[in-house]
């Protein structure tokens, strides 16, 4: 009767079947990611202007002799850096602790778990205008409250600000994205055992043990793959920090892709714009393999189930 | 003992009322904004109260600018990406789910990968492909560019919902005489129908929320979206600051109420997706 099903119960097909079945998306993603990858990766080694294309040279890896050199493209790597930083232990500790508040029991629950997730769901280009706006310096309502708190000048011009623009960038994002991780985490955090917490309150030990004993390593891979999703998002992120600040007062929050948008767009430097995308991708590739590396060793060393 | 208890527990409830607080305060000031007449906007001390009475500025928004226009062209995007990334979507989550074969690592991998692109970086191929193809300052070409970055999300969502359909179902189907794409899509599908419908809501949030190609690839003035027309209003201060925020609510309160309908099944889509890994 089932003399014809492989083993592990999949269904009798031609050996074909699959690649019929991936042809459409993979050519799909080919023509519209691989193929504009592959042109993004030779416009790298040319010089080319976006007001004529068609006059590119070939100039070997003198693009990214350039960037390394430059002292400008430092400051945008430690930016970077910095903002993707900031962005995973913010937001995963903002959604831990939002987490951890809404797993237990309470009325109103239900409603408060919605309510939490709806920055999540607002559009970038919205949360750049309304936080623009609230990070006015005359009218804003971040001054009007520090005002009314006694702060003597109460006008600071957040985003024109060298040393308030990152920290008002990172405000705005980890308050778009802690709902995300705090989603996983509450889910992570089903998988906590009862029994287990039960037993080490019985045995006496207070919250910050139980935690660190029972719930840590349960949520442990869930906190690892949002690191993973969160820095690739950040250094792909660029709506909100165009729209806010278009990577100033002087490259404050020059992230990769806003010089690579501007190297683009502003200078019209498509060689050069190539090049930063393509440093901005060995990155994110980089931490990518780091991640699969140290969660596949955990794996084998039975620290994941 | 109790006195402690109530304490931690009053805490508790002030982190949760902070939380939520804090959470929705932009939104809420978004509303209170677009209801603060201008004089009181530049006031000494902001209003601090929506004043309801002044609701008809959501009417007037639509004469004074072409928010009518830019809410459909996002609506027709949205549901474009939607369609699109799910049609595309189904069989490959199905194979990446029942199959095993060569090349299926690598597939994976690439899926992966899209999410490292930024569209700021695709943005100058694209536009040379979409000169070609005649895609160009066409809404079909945003639908096309946007579902280039859904597509994989949605097989891996789909792909995590598949793999809890028991095989027994589709082996039942299969000796009734029907074909694999009939058991795909008269079997499998409907089982996974939450999960479709939450990869749906992704979908349609991403076309709808989508930024850099509509601002790159279109350039007629009646196929504007709402996310350009309303980035042109970001930290400017010459169009009444009630009216543009009246705009941003009207694009911002689609979204959030699509989302909070389908909550669960987003919440369960995600995590499934992301926790699987």
């Amino acid at each position: 009767m089932t003399e014809s099903a492989p083993r592990n119960g999949r269904l009798e097909g031609s050996r074909w079947t699959p690649y019929i079945y991936i042809a459409p998306i993979s050519l799909y993603l080919l023509l519209f990611q691989g193929y504009p990858l592959i042109q993004e990766l030779m416009l790298s080694f040319t010089s080319t202007s976006l007001l004529s294309p068609q006059d590119s040279e070939y100039v070997g890896i003198r693009n990214y002799q350039d960037l390394i050199d430059a002292s400008d493209f430092h400051a945008t790597i430690v930016v970077t850096v910095v903002y993707t930083i900031a962005c995973v232990v913010l937001s995963i500790g903002l959604g831990l602790a939002a987490a951890l508040l809404l797993d237990r029991p309470f009325l109103g629950r239900g409603v408060a778990r919605a309510a939490v997730t709806i920055p999540w769901a607002a559009p970038s280009v919205a949360v750049a205008l309304i936080f623009t706006w609230m990070f006015n310096a005359q009218y804003g309502i971040f001054n009007h409250a520090l005002r009314a708190l006694g702060f003597a000048s109460g006008h600071e011009n957040w985003l024109d600000h060298p040393a308030l623009a990152l920290p008002a960038i990172l405000l705005t994002t980890v308050w778009q994205i802690f709902p995300f991780a705090s989603v996983v985490l509450l889910a992570a955090l089903q998988g906590v055992s009862s029994e287990l917490r039960e037993a080490a309150v019985i045995d006496g030990a207070d919250r910050l043990s139980v935690f660190k004993a029972v719930v840590w390593p349960t949520i442990q891979p869930s906190v690892a793959l949002l690191s993973l999703f969160i820095t690739i998002w950040s250094l792909r992120r660029f709506d909100l920090i165009w729209l806010m600040t278009q990577g100033g007062p002087i490259g404050a929050t020059n992230t990769l892709v806003i010089e690579l948008y501007r190297q683009g767009f502003v200078y019209r430097e498509l060689g050069f714009a190539a090049a930063v995308g393509m440093i901005g991708l060995t990155i994110a590739l980089v931490v990518t393999l780091v991640y699969f590396h140290i969660s596949a060793r955990a794996e084998r060393a039975g620290g994941r189930r | 003992m109790r006195s402690t208890f109530n304490w931690g527990h009053g805490l508790r409830l002030l982190a949760i009322v902070s939380l939520l607080a804090a959470a929705a305060f932009p939104i809420y000031w978004m509303l209170v904004t677009s209801l603060t007449p201008s004089a009181d906007l530049f006031a000494d001390t902001p209003h601090m109260l929506p004043d309801f009475s002044r609701i008809e500025v959501f009417e007037e928004v639509f004469r004074e600018i072409p928010v009518a226009t830019w809410l459909a062209n996002s609506a027709i995007v949205a549901t474009g990406t939607m369609v699109l990334s799910i049609a595309l979507a189904i069989l490959p989550a199905y194979t990446l789910s029942r199959f095993r074969f060569r090349g299926k690592g690598a597939l994976g991998f690439t899926l992966f990968v899209t999410q490292m692109l930024p569209e700021a970086m695709l943005v100058v191929p694209l536009y040379a492909i979409f000169g070609q193809l005649a895609l160009l300052d066409t809404l079909t070409g945003l639908i096309l560019a946007n579902t280039a970055f859904t597509v994989p999300v949605i097989t891996w969502i789909l792909k995590g919902a598949i793999d809890g359909v028991p095989i027994d179902v589709e082996e039942a189907a299969r000796i009734d005489g029907c074909s694999r794409i009939d058991i795909v899509l008269s079997v499998v599908i409907p089982l996974v129908a939450p999960t479709l419908a939450a990869a749906g809501v992704i979908a349609f949030f991403h076309g709808w929320n989508e930024y850099v190609f509509a601002q790159t690839l279109v350039s007629s003035q009646s196929l504007q979206t709402a996310s350009v027309g309303l980035a042109g209003f970001v930290g400017e201060l010459s169009t009444p600051v009630h009216s543009v925020m009246a705009v941003g609510l009207i694009y911002t309160l689609p979204a959030v109420a699509l989302y909070l309908v389908a909550q669960r099944y987003v919440v369960a889509g995600m995590t499934a997706g992301s926790v699987k890994g």
